[in-house]
């Protein structure tokens, strides 16, 4: 006798029950009350239970318990799983070259090379003589400690993944700010995307991908990082100044013209904040990513915590910590130059 | 040339809501803009407009804040599509451009000046006259000279390689009126162009205009809210009123018959004496045997006549044009038209 088995009376639905009256997998929860020996409960107010899924299961065998949902829901995905990576699988291999390519290409050049070329790029985007020092002196320190393996695996993967964010992310942004509609739908998706806990992500695509490869953490990262960039690109082109668009138009620019000459240009100080995001969002990825194989000092972070190697986790998160403000000083300082030109 | 209708607009309605054409059907039998907007959730802008532009005159139209006047001049471009109503340019109806023809049309025959100027903050201010150029396809070395002899002529040489915000607001508006000059189109729109600047600037600015205009003989139609630069710089003044034209024609003919009490507050406040002009307060017969003070040109204001006079009351002057008496102007006759006509 459970609680809401007058309900089920009450309702006319006695027959169906009974027909689902089958011995189903038993709950933990069932089998203690068995071995409790006290099957009829008494009934007081204060034990009603809310009724569950597994509450009017008591009442009714033939209605489903909460935990056939989730079986459901994994035997749909295993359902479509074949059927989806014979799409997504080529379509995202040439994610696995670029990663595998810029993985090779970063380990397998010399640092006397690598470091100076990095240089260089610090200080052409940034102009600053005190970036490159900075920067210089940060490498150094890390390839010192014989962490600049590790560190030239986590920024090949950060560049990559932050490049393909920017190559989709700009374009879905454009295309976002120009209707409404896409706005509307988009917006869900990414709020979505940036709540999901970082580790939800790896789920579905352990069971789509193998984790040999490694376009799965690269789509993993590219998804949690891509975010920032959508939204603001799309709230950047939003917010250029209408009367500029007015002038725009009353000089008889084409749709194209406006976004190129106009639009974009104007919106580059917000396009620029979102690329400082996704790299720091790629950066931050890519250490939990290292749970599927992600090569770089995510590894050592995780080689912590499974032997209890306390000195290997702290330096490792320590490299990670000077990565992050590299990226971000770097960025932040290309960013400032293009809101000098900028300023209204 | 001289007196050639270059814009014409037409029963020119403009309703902003929902459904326009059921709102616009109310107002064609005579709903006034605040039950419009109580009864049918509408707001009337433009109410059965009718004005003819002339060619190589400046028109200003003039009006409040939410008298319509920044709506009517965008409908002449249609950067605001009208609700009913005919625009004609050189006789051919706006309305029934294409895209593309639209397009045309507004960067070869129209250019604007925008209140809040509106250059592109990350181009130099070469880049930003020649704008008009760069957008039919031109490269910075072809309009490069162009866009320099304008920046020069409106005072601005040796700022080309300045980006916008390095510049006061007085050279920023300067920089909109070379942009809208390079375009060489024959109308330009100046959308209450001044009004953002400071009234020292503003005044150098209206000199400016009123003396490229003698250059240029160019259409130009300007807006504004202030009175005194809608008289100094209009040859033809249309005022407008919540969506509708009050009076329009001659400004000195408005101030002296003003036909709306609204115009009458409106004209209260100006500086009379400045405004008016001899020609227009003169008498038509010239007597030869009459004690002359001394002469007159027809287009002296007031105000040269009574400093001239020094205030003697008794005097009387002769008025000629091109070394010819057309007319007499007694004292007495201007020291009524100084003040406003109560009837």
């Amino acid at each position: 006798m459970a609680t809401y088995d007058s309900l089920f009376s009450a309702l006319g639905l006695k027959d169906w029950c009974a027909k689902g009256k089958e011995d189903g997998p038993m709950s933990m929860a069932d089998l203690l009350a068995k071995a409790k020996g006290k099957d009829a409960e008494p009934e007081s107010l204060w034990d009603v239970p809310f009724p569950s899924m597994d509450a009017l299961n008591d009442s009714c065998a033939a209605f489903p318990q909460s935990r056939e949902l989730t079986k459901g829901l994994e035997e749909g995905f295993l359902a479509v799983k074949d059927n989806l990576s014979l799409v997504l699988d080529p379509l995202t291999q040439p994610l696995s070259w670029a990663l595998d390519g810029a993985l090779y290409g970063m380990l397998n050049t010399p640092w006397w090379i690598i470091i100076p070329i990095m240089l260089a790029v610090v200080f052409l985007v940034t102009k600053s003589w005190k970036l490159v020092l900075f920067v210089g002196v940060s490498i150094c320190l890390l390839a010192f400690i014989d962490y600049y393996e590790y560190a030239m695996q986590t920024l090949a993967i950060i560049f990559v993944c932050a490049f393909l964010c920017v190559l989709f992310g700009v374009p879905i942004g454009i295309a976002m700010s120009r209707s409404d509609t896409l706005q509307r739908l988009t917006i869900p998706v990414l709020d979505m995307l940036q709540t999901l806990p970082p580790f939800v992500y790896l789920i579905p695509l352990i069971f789509l991908f193998s984790v040999t490869e490694s376009k799965l953490y690269g789509i993993a990262i590219i998804l949690y990082a891509i975010v920032p960039v959508v939204r603001l690109t799309n709230l950047g082109i939003r917010l250029v100044d209408k009367d500029v668009i007015e002038a725009a138009d009353a000089f008889g620019m084409t749709p194209r013209q406006k976004l190129f000459k106009v639009q974009i240009p104007l919106a580059l100080p917000n396009i620029m904040a979102g690329v400082n995001q996704t790299i720091m969002m790629s950066l931050a990825m890519v250490v939990i990513a290292s749970l599927v194989s992600a090569p770089g000092l995510g590894v050592l972070v995780l080689r912590g915590i499974r032997n209890l190697e306390l000195g290997v986790g702290l330096v490792a998160g320590l490299g990670i910590v000077i990565l992050a403000v590299v990226l971000d000083r770097v960025t932040k300082a290309s960013l400032a130059r293009i809101n000098a030109t900028q300023k209204q | 040339m001289a007196n050639d209708i270059k814009i014409s607009i037409k029963n020119l309605y403009k309703i902003f809501g929902p459904t326009p054409d059921v709102a616009l059907e109310y107002v064609k039998r005579g709903m006034n803009k605040a039950d419009l907007l109580d009864q049918q959730n509408h707001v009337l802008g433009l109410r059965d407009i009718n004005v003819d532009i002339l060619s190589g005159k400046i028109t200003v139209i003039m009006g409040l804040s939410g008298s319509g006047k920044s709506t009517l001049i965008r409908h002449l471009n249609r950067l605001i599509e009208p609700t009913a109503g005919e625009i004609r340019l050189d006789g051919k109806n706006v309305l029934d451009l294409n895209e593309e023809e639209l397009r045309q049309l507004r960067r070869e025959q129209m250019s604007m000046v925008f209140q809040k100027f509106a250059l592109l903050p990350h181009k130099t201010v070469l880049e930003n006259a020649g704008m008009a150029l760069n957008i039919r396809g031109s490269k910075v070395a072809d309009f490069e000279s162009e866009a320099v002899k304008w920046l020069a002529r409106v005072g601005l040489e040796g700022n080309e390689n300045q980006f916008p915000h390095q510049l006061s607001g007085g050279m920023q508006q300067r920089v909109g009126i070379a942009r809208a000059l390079v375009s060489n189109s024959p109308v330009m729109l100046m959308d209450e162009a001044f009004s953002a600047l400071d009234p020292l600037i503003r005044s150098d600015m209206q000199d400016l205009l009123l003396e490229l205009q003698g250059e240029l003989q160019k259409t130009i139609v300007f807006i504004t809210h202030d009175l005194d630069e809608a008289l100094k710089l209009s040859d033809h003044l249309v005022i407008l009123k919540d969506g509708e034209v009050v009076q329009q024609g001659d400004p000195q003919d408005i101030l002296l018959n003003p036909n709306d009490p609204y115009i009458v507050a409106f004209i209260n406040d100006i500086n009379r004496a400045r405004v008016l002009r001899v020609r227009s307060i003169m008498s038509r017969d010239v007597d030869k045997d009459t004690d002359y003070a001394g002469d007159l040109s027809e287009k002296d204001n007031l105000e040269t006549v009574l400093s001239l006079s020094g205030g003697d009351t008794d005097k009387v002057f002769r008025v000629v044009r091109n070394g010819e008496a057309v007319g007499s102007l007694c004292m007495k006759a201007l020291t009524r038209a100084l003040v406003p006509s109560s009837d």
